[in-house]
């Protein structure tokens, strides 16, 4: 019997042991690893404030309300993270901002309003007019992992002492005393579980609970609660106080923001009130202390008495133990419950976010970025991403029911895309890859490659202009035309079905003649066109065949939207741009992304470019932007595709331009044209953005002169000539005839010189 | 006839006022007037005075040796105007003398270029020549040394042979 126990005391002990070194390996693993892995963020381009700015278009109210400002009934000692609007003054308490060259310290701002305009801007404090204000940058998302959790971690020593009171007061009052298991509170738990004949009190110390979450199921068994209480005792026995603490902090569940887990008190401080855990009151710390035990019933979006009531008793609990004084008790009770507006991650940037992934370089994978906790800066800006967004959804839906042939069939619907940028910095500011991206995640604007139709067209005049065999005061034939390509003979044909016989050039171009582009293309030569096409920024591959010249070839809406920006930015290439920076927890700048970009083409010939696509809007195939109200310095191109399957409109104003794509996935006519289909997009995000009011001009560079031809004849129009009209020339490509044909001389041909030297050359006479 | 016919001509130019049209101005003592930055803070519309006041400040910093926030600056500058000169200007400054010699030369062909005809634009040619000059000595091209020489004789800022920030601003 005896020698029987002794075996069985044995085994037990082996087994016991073996189990707490099991459960001790656990616990080391994951203390000694990463404890937590935190989803970077992805924050949007700053909304800056200047006096002038019209802060009604930028929507400035809505903006600070999706940052968690809060209005506040006077300017007088506002708080952190408030407003205080007045029908002409805005004073606005702004948060700081951390970030390695762009800190921002916590000011208070006084904007003065004359009706939607910002007049001026001080320092609230030191009276000193300000130039311009930069408000936080807002949330665009995160690379979350499989858990779809959301944290900010936060060091022990940023948490004020009120938060980790409030905490310790409700959920473990003995935590610095006890060694990871309260017998106390165990006892006073069993006690008042047996009085409710049920589970009305749990015993866990907030070591446990931390095992608990890091380690166990939410089960409520026996086995699993001394697997808990080891593992508590094991982590008490390893680790600090301050270290469980600071984990506990940063694991706890604090409730739920649409679809995603908010875990910590960092991350909940700026949930619950747009803030640093630092700059948290004593009783919003209170509040989320008495979230911890159900963030979900007590929630004070939802339940705002229950979470009240229980904020209440937090600071009572708080005053009992002497973590807070009675005045510091007296002021904060008397507090109402206010926490910001839940503001759901925006579903509008989704594609961004794939699109940011795929330019950051491969060792920024899904499993780093769903972990590290990085903040990536992009130049999404938000306020044109939702524009963007309600104008594709809303031209789409409207377009399904204006026309039959635009409706679902099998389940497809019509599709599109719109990419906005910078072109002076080829910054995406807006990105749009289809209607829904919870309904499909392809991205239309840079995985998809269509048939680009006659958005390509400029390439081939360009490559002509570029060369000095065409100037805008040309004609182009439009005749019948017959090209041998290996297997038959390529006749190309007018959308209209018709020739239009000699056509000025800008005619050609304004009316999207392929004849007259074929024919144009035929005199460049395909392999010009490429290389053209190349410089400009387009990468998709391009069949070197007589049709490329009106569009023969399968690109990408954003690769299209470079290659305008380049006209747009007088012949410099930009890089896209979907960030700025990336910043490690740590405050440290690990990747950055520059502003580039490159010469490709020269000014002149960008111009006349600029200028024949300044035609087309204003009276081309896109000349029903002009009748929706578009006004200012606005250029583009429709494009068809053959079968009309693929509406596009490119477009450009000199400070962005927007590229729109309409078809289905599965490619079917529309039996429409891309002004009836594309072009209304385009429209609507512009006037959403810019209110009608497109701002600055296409810069003529010096290289470009304006003089009056002679329509018909392209000839330099003197006094005496019968008709005219303005037209630009790149010095030294000038008409060589006058008209009337007098004075020319053999100077007056094409040598180079500019026209203005041979005027006087002419009025002086040679020697 | 064909001289007195010149100078009929050169004095309707002057009249008109078409003689100031050329590009650089010179002293006798062969400095011209130099383009500061500040003088323009004022002009323009609200978003480029908000565009030219962040150049400023980017150049404030700039002279403390604080480079990435003044290149920062100089970025928000140009977002907040894309056609804004001076911000060109500026970041190729910096790019000149602190960062890459051969972006430099990216940003001094845009700065020229939205330069255009701009009034800024005859006052701004040292500094271009200067820029050019500084970035190519420092890519160790040819004509370098010569566009620094043009810029010391053309303005006294440039008799070091350097733009700091706050001769610029």
């Amino acid at each position: 019997m005896g020698l029987s126990l002794f075996v069985v005391g044995i085994v037990g002990g082996f087994a016991t042991a073996r189990h707490f070194m099991q459960m001790d390996a656990i616990v080391t693993e994951r203390f000694e690893g990463r404890l937590f892995r935190v989803p970077s963020k992805v924050m949007s381009a700053p909304t800056i404030l200047y006096p002038g700015l019209d802060w009604k278009q930028v929507d400035l109210r809505g903006t600070l309300r999706r940052l968690g400002y809060r209005d506040s009934p006077s300017a007088q000692g506002l708080a952190l993270g408030r407003t205080h609007w007045r029908p002409t003054r805005l004073t606005l308490h702004r948060r700081p901002f951390d970030h390695p060259s762009r800190a921002e310290p916590a000011r208070v701002i006084s904007l003065h309003l004359d009706g939607p305009v910002i007049t001026s801007i001080r320092d609230a404090q030191t009276r000193r007019e300000v130039g311009a204000v930069f408000l936080e940058p807002e949330l665009v998302g995160s690379y979350y992992g499989p858990d779809h959790e959301q944290r900010e971690l936060v060091k022990l020593e940023d948490v004020p002492p009120h938060l980790t009171g409030a905490i310790l007061s409700v959920e473990d009052q003995r935590f610095m005393e006890h060694v990871g298991i309260d017998w106390k509170r165990i006892g006073g738990a069993l006690l008042a579980n047996l009085r409710a004949g049920g589970i009305a009190q749990g015993g866990s110390t907030l070591t446990q609970q931390l095992a608990k979450n890091f380690f166990l199921t939410p089960e409520r068994k026996i086995w699993r609660k001394i697997q808990e209480a080891t593992m508590a005792v094991i982590m008490e026995a390893r680790y600090s106080k301050e270290l469980i603490l600071e984990a506990y902090l940063n694991e706890i569940y604090m409730g739920q923001r649409g679809g995603t887990a908010v875990h910590g008190v960092g991350e909940a401080a700026h949930f619950y009130f747009g803030r640093r855990t630092q700059d948290l009151a004593v009783h919003e710390s209170a509040l989320l202390a008495a979230l911890i035990q159900s963030p979900n019933a007590l929630s004070p979006h939802r339940q705002p008495d229950r979470a009240h009531k229980r904020r209440d008793l937090v600071l009572q609990l708080m005053r009992e133990q002497g973590r807070i004084s009675d005045g510091t008790y007296q002021r904060a009770i008397s507090q109402p419950l206010r926490v910001a507006a839940v503001t759901p991650e925006p579903r509008e940037g989704r594609y961004f976010l794939d699109a940011l992934q795929r330019q950051l370089p491969d060792f920024y994978d899904g499993a780093i970025l769903s972990a590290e906790g990085l903040q990536i800066y992009s130049t999404l800006d938000l306020r044109l991403q939702r524009a963007a967004s309600a104008a594709l959804v809303q031209e789409l839906e409207r377009l399904e029911k204006a026309h039959a042939s635009l409706a679902p069939k099998g389940g497809e619907k019509l599709q599109g895309c719109l990419v906005a940028l910078r072109p002076q910095t080829g910054e995406v500011l807006a990105l749009v890859g289809g209607r829904s991206y919870a309904e499909s995640q392809f991205d239309r604007c840079s995985q998809a490659r269509r048939p680009a139709g006659s958005v390509f067209k400029p390439f081939v005049y360009i490559a002509a202009l570029q060369s000095g065999e065409l100037t805008l005061g040309d004609w182009l034939d439009d005749d019948a035309l017959e090209v041998k390509v290996p297997g038959g003979t390529w006749k190309p044909r007018n959308f209209d079905r018709k020739f239009h016989g000699r056509v000025p050039v800008r005619t050609a171009l304004e009316k999207s003649y392929n004849v007259a582009a074929a024919r144009l293309g035929q005199r460049v030569g395909v392999d010009r066109i490429v290389k053209t096409a190349r410089s400009l920024g387009i990468e998709s591959p391009l069949p070197k065949v007589p049709s490329l010249a009106i569009g023969a070839a399968d690109l990408s809406p954003l690769e299209v939207a470079r290659a305008y920006a380049t006209l747009a930015n007088g012949g410099i290439r930009p890089r896209i741009r979907t960030f700025e920076d990336v910043v490690d927890p740590a405050g440290g700048t690990v990747e950055r992304q520059a502003i580039n970009f490159d010469r490709v083409l020269d000014a002149g010939t960008a111009y006349l470019a600029t200028s024949l696509l300044e035609g087309v809007v204003d009276r081309g195939t896109a000349a029903s932007l002009r009748r929706r109200g578009l006004e200012g310095a606005i250029a583009g191109k429709t494009g068809t595709s053959n079968d009309y399957n693929d509406a596009w409109f490119v477009g450009f104003t000199p400070e962005l331009v927007v590229a729109v794509w309409v078809g289905f996935d599965t490619p079917r006519n529309l039996g429409l044209s891309s002004s009836t289909v594309a072009l209304p997009v385009w429209s609507r995000f512009i006037k959403d953005i810019t209110g009608g009011r497109i701002r600055g001009q296409f810069l003529r560079p010096a290289e470009v002169v304006e003089l009056e031809i002679h329509p018909e004849t392209g000839a330099l129009a003197l006094a005496g000539c019968p008709q005219r009209r303005t037209e630009f020339y790149v010095r030294g490509t000038e008409p060589a005839q006058t008209c009337p044909e007098w004075g020319r001389s053999p100077s007056r041909e094409r040598d180079g010189s500019g026209f203005f030297d041979r005027f006087f050359d002419g009025l002086f006479g040679e020697p | 006839m064909r001289p007195l016919m010149t100078m009929v001509f050169a004095l309707l130019l002057g009249i008109t006022g078409c003689a100031s049209a050329r590009p650089v101005v010179q002293t006798p003592g062969g400095d011209m007037t130099a383009l500061r930055v500040s003088e323009w803070s004022t002009r323009g519309d609200a978003q480029r005075r908000a565009s030219t006041r962040m150049v400023l400040e980017g150049l404030d910093v700039s002279d403390y040796g604080r480079e990435a926030e003044a290149v920062a600056g100089f970025e928000r500058a140009i977002q907040v105007d894309p056609s804004n000169p001076l911000a060109y200007l500026a970041y190729a400054r910096h790019e000149a003398f602190h960062g890459d010699p051969a972006r430099a030369l990216q940003f001094l062909d845009k700065a020229e270029a939205t330069f255009g005809r701009s009034a800024e634009g005859m006052h701004v040619l040292p500094h271009l020549r200067g820029l050019r000059g500084v970035a190519l000595k420092r890519l160790r091209r040819a004509g370098g040394t010569e566009l620094v020489e043009a810029a010391r004789r053309e303005a006294s800022v440039w008799t070091d042979g350097r733009l700091d920030a706050a001769e610029l601003r």
